[in-house]
């Protein structure tokens, strides 16, 4: 039988500074999540939610423990790997969208397709698709520019999605958002969730939780609770 | 692979398109730096070429027999010359007198050549204007009527005995003015003069009694088996001759040779300025291809391939611009006739400026793409400063600086790459300015015996310094304001909390030229010997030194431009409103 984890970690720890500055931002962290589950971080700034993130993304070294994508342990992994492994099986989305200015929608959605060597055509048509999926079929020429907070962050998100990863990390997602876009967002994650994409969302906001299957508190770098979720979610019933 | 490829040229387009300015500049920067090559190197390979043609056009000859013994002695010298294995074809021997001439009030040494008007086998001159020699009249070398300001139909008095001027021509078989070989008969000490050529019935009456030489002209079955024959006072060959003309470009040469390294240098330096600003720009840019999955390579790729587009367009710019220029500054001795640019830059010059400008851009940009492919990618998404280097002393001395110069002191310490190209900048810039005043000092005329003229070589330097001036200057206010602009922006948030704190616009803008200035009083001081240096050992001939006051002037004036240059952007900084500049 498989192992249906697709994320692990065993003693996860990163320590900054040291002597009298040391800082435990994640301390000694056991965490598993299942393929399919949308797992909620919530806690208080500075709590170590973020750096998490970064530990499960690659986007940061551990300075103990182990981090296990899909069965390989990616910690040990060089930088070209790591690469290899956020184009294929991570996607990404921040609170500030980071899009690239210069990028049209479409362009923006394409780019990790391109990254990961897809032929053009067959980028450019998951993006049109993928924008169609977020409701921004007729944006896909829009610079970031000329696109609200919350239809920049359906971007980021389409282009989190466009090579079909394992795991999508989402950093404060609506951290940047007026009410009605934070809407747009949840309601896209809820989407994802039905449709059994692994999602890990680190979040300040209780209805991000409300639509996680399992909600991890934090704080001073440890988990403080951990309880899994299975009444009502935003927008419908599970 | 076609993905990636699509990715790259499309990120390359639109960056370009987004950063005009930005652009324009580098390019700016490094096609002056290629067109100052492309004209040094254009003016080796064709100085050469304008002889060539006039050899090709009157007949010269390959090598050329003058001894020094005199009459008949000479006639016996000369009459075996002919008859020599590998010889072809001669004319000669001609009477040759070393005499004056005087023109419009200036008396000058003259090498008189005495002709038949039937033209020779070898060694025809082109008449440019007039006619040929005829009895009474005279013939005079081109170069040699321009620098005496000598016209067809003129009285000109050689040896006091007045005679008009026929034509003017050009010759191969002889060096052109002032290189004509004038000396005093049976001398090996030869001194500048000019040449004419009269009717050879004439040149006995000329020369009053004195011995006369006599010139023989030979062609070779291989022009080239010409160099194995031994040069002295008595025998010249073509190469020889054409090594003498190609003197009159020696200094232009040299000056744009020396100018084109400090070109060079500065705008490697201010290629570096430019791309410091555009990486710290773009470094959440490579955090966020980091984050989609982009590795270094293909980081690296992105950069340099923008920075080598922008390095093979100045390539291309500054080939066109130098080779447009180059017959402009290239004006070949009027003693000479054909053009300069009909044909296209040699290869070595297109894979020398290509070199050049690709070097630049590649050396300027990559420890920069470097350093942002490895810095951590949640650093640069969170676009963090890097802290400044906390040294005990430096913080022990910035305690009891005034305001403003504390605020200078730690915009440089928070950015102490930048200080160095300011300081690189200025040294440059002082070190070129410094080697100008030292060639202005040089001799701007020669003695022709009797009377001094213009030194031909000198006018053609005086155009290769207007070029290298301009270039120079061009260049050092472009980097200069780079460099002010990029402080002004990088410091606009840190000049804001000091202002909270409670220093006074004045004293932020002031602290923001002091930042300026104070890297570029080092390099000021350290320009004036290394011009004095860089001419000491560039210079062929003993070198003028300025006066102290005039280098210090130099030094100072551009300590005083740097100053000036910073003050506006600095007061318009310190203008803005705190609160606004925070919340950005």
């Amino acid at each position: 039988m498989t192992d249906p984890t697709v994320l692990r970690t065993r003693g996860l720890t990163r320590r900054y500074g040291r002597d009298s500055g040391l800082v435990r931002a994640v301390d000694d962290v056991d965490l598993d999540v299942p393929a399919g589950q949308t797992l909620a971080v919530m806690g208080p700034s500075g709590c170590g939610k973020s750096t998490l993130l970064h530990l499960l993304g690659g986007l940061q070294r551990p300075t103990a423990g182990e981090v296990w994508l899909a069965g390989n342990r990616i910690d040990t992994m060089s930088e070209r790997a790591l690469a290899r492994l956020r184009r294929d099986s991570l996607g990404f989305v921040f609170q500030s969208f980071h899009l690239m200015d210069e990028l049209t929608a479409v362009e923006n959605v394409e780019l990790a397709a391109l990254l990961a060597g897809r032929p053009p055509r067959r980028a450019r048509q998951r993006a049109l698709h993928l924008l169609d999926r977020v409701g921004l079929a007729d944006r896909a020429t829009h610079l970031p520019s000329a696109l609200s907070g919350g239809q920049r962050q359906r971007v980021a998100i389409a282009r989190a999605l466009s090579n079909e990863p394992q795991v999508v990390l989402a950093d404060e997602p609506t951290g940047n958002l007026d009410s009605a876009a934070t809407l747009e967002v949840l309601r896209l994650f809820e989407d994802l969730r039905a449709a059994g994409q692994t999602l890990v969302v680190v979040t300040h906001d209780a209805r991000i939780a409300a639509v996680a299957d399992r909600v991890v508190a934090m704080r001073d770098g440890a988990f403080a609770d951990d309880t899994r979720l299975a009444g009502t979610v935003y927008g419908g019933r599970r | 692979m076609a993905g990636r490829l699509l990715l790259v040229c499309r990120l390359l387009l639109r960056d370009l398109r987004r950063r005009r300015t930005e652009t324009l500049l580098l390019l700016v920067a490094i096609t002056a730096a290629t067109a100052t090559l492309t004209l040094g190197l254009t003016l080796s390979e064709v100085a050469d070429r304008p002889y060539a043609q006039t050899r090709a056009a009157t007949a010269g000859p390959d090598v050329v027999g003058t001894p020094l013994s005199t009459g008949r002695a000479a006639l016996d010298d000369l009459a075996p010359w002919p008859a020599e294995a590998g010889v072809t074809n001669h004319s000669g021997p001609f009477p040759v007198a070393y005499l004056t001439m005087t023109a419009h009030d200036a008396t000058a040494h003259v090498v008189v050549e005495g002709r038949d008007a039937a033209p020779a086998a070898v060694d025809r001159p082109a008449v440019t204007d007039g006619v040929w020699v005829r009895p009474g009249g005279v013939v005079v070398e081109r170069a040699f009527a321009d620098a005496l300001r000598i016209s067809t139909g003129d009285t000109v008095s050689v040896e006091g005995r007045p005679m008009r001027v026929t034509g003017t021509a050009v010759t191969a078989a002889r060096p052109t003015y002032p290189y004509a070989g004038w000396h005093h008969p049976g001398s090996v000490l030869v001194e500048r003069g000019g040449l004419i050529w009269v009717d050879q019935r004439d040149i006995a009456g000329l020369a009053d009694g004195r011995p006369l030489s006599y010139t023989l002209n030979l062609t070779l079955a291989d022009p080239a088996a010409s160099a194995a024959y031994r040069l002295g006072p008595d025998l010249r060959t073509w190469q020889s001759i054409g090594d003498l003309n190609g003197r009159l470009y020696g200094d232009a040469r040299l000056t744009l040779l020396v100018g084109g390294w400090l070109l060079s240098g500065l705008a490697l330096a201010g290629v570096a300025g430019v791309v410091a600003g555009r990486i710290m720009a773009q470094r959440r840019r490579v955090g966020l291809l980091k984050a989609v999955g982009a590795g270094p390579a293909m980081i690296a790729a992105v950069h340099l391939a923008e920075y080598l587009a922008i390095g093979l367009t100045a390539a291309a710019t500054g080939l066109a611009a130098g080779w447009f220029a180059a017959p402009v500054l290239i004006r070949p001795s009027a003693g000479l006739i054909g053009t300069i640019n009909t044909q296209p830059p040699a290869l070595r010059t297109v894979i020398a400026v290509t070199v050049l400008a690709l070097a630049i851009a590649v050396a300027a940009t990559l420890v920069p793409v470097v350093r942002a492919a490895a810095t951590s990618t949640v650093h640069a998404l969170a676009d963090a400063a890097t802290p400044p280097r906390r040294r005990r002393w430096r913080i022990w001395l910035s305690r009891r600086l005034p305001t403003a110069l504390l605020i200078g002191v730690r915009i440089n310490a928070r950015r102490p790459r930048r200080a160095r190209l300011v300081m690189v900048n200025t040294l440059i810039t002082t070190t070129a300015l410094v080697g100008l005043l030292v060639l202005r000092g040089r001799v701007e005329h020669f003695d022709l015996g009797y009377t001094a003229l213009a030194n031909p070589r000198g006018e053609r330097q005086d155009q290769a310094v207007v070029v290298v001036m301009v270039a120079l200057c061009g260049l050092a206010l472009v980097n200069a304001i780079v460099s002010t602009w990029t402080a002004v922006l990088d410091a606009r948030q840190p000049l804001a909390v000091a202002r909270t704190l409670g220093a006074t616009p004045a004293q932020a803008s002031v602290g923001l030229a002091v930042a300026q200035v104070l890297p570029a009083v080092p390099g000021a001081a350290l320009g004036v010997p290394a011009g004095l240096g860089l001419l000491t050992l560039v210079s062929r001939d003993e070198i003028a030194y300025p006066p102290v006051a005039w280098l210090l002037a130099t030094a100072l004036g551009v300590l005083s431009a740097v100053a000036a240059l910073t003050a506006v952007p600095a007061l318009v900084a310190a203008r803005r409103p705190v609160m606004e500049t925070l919340r950005t």
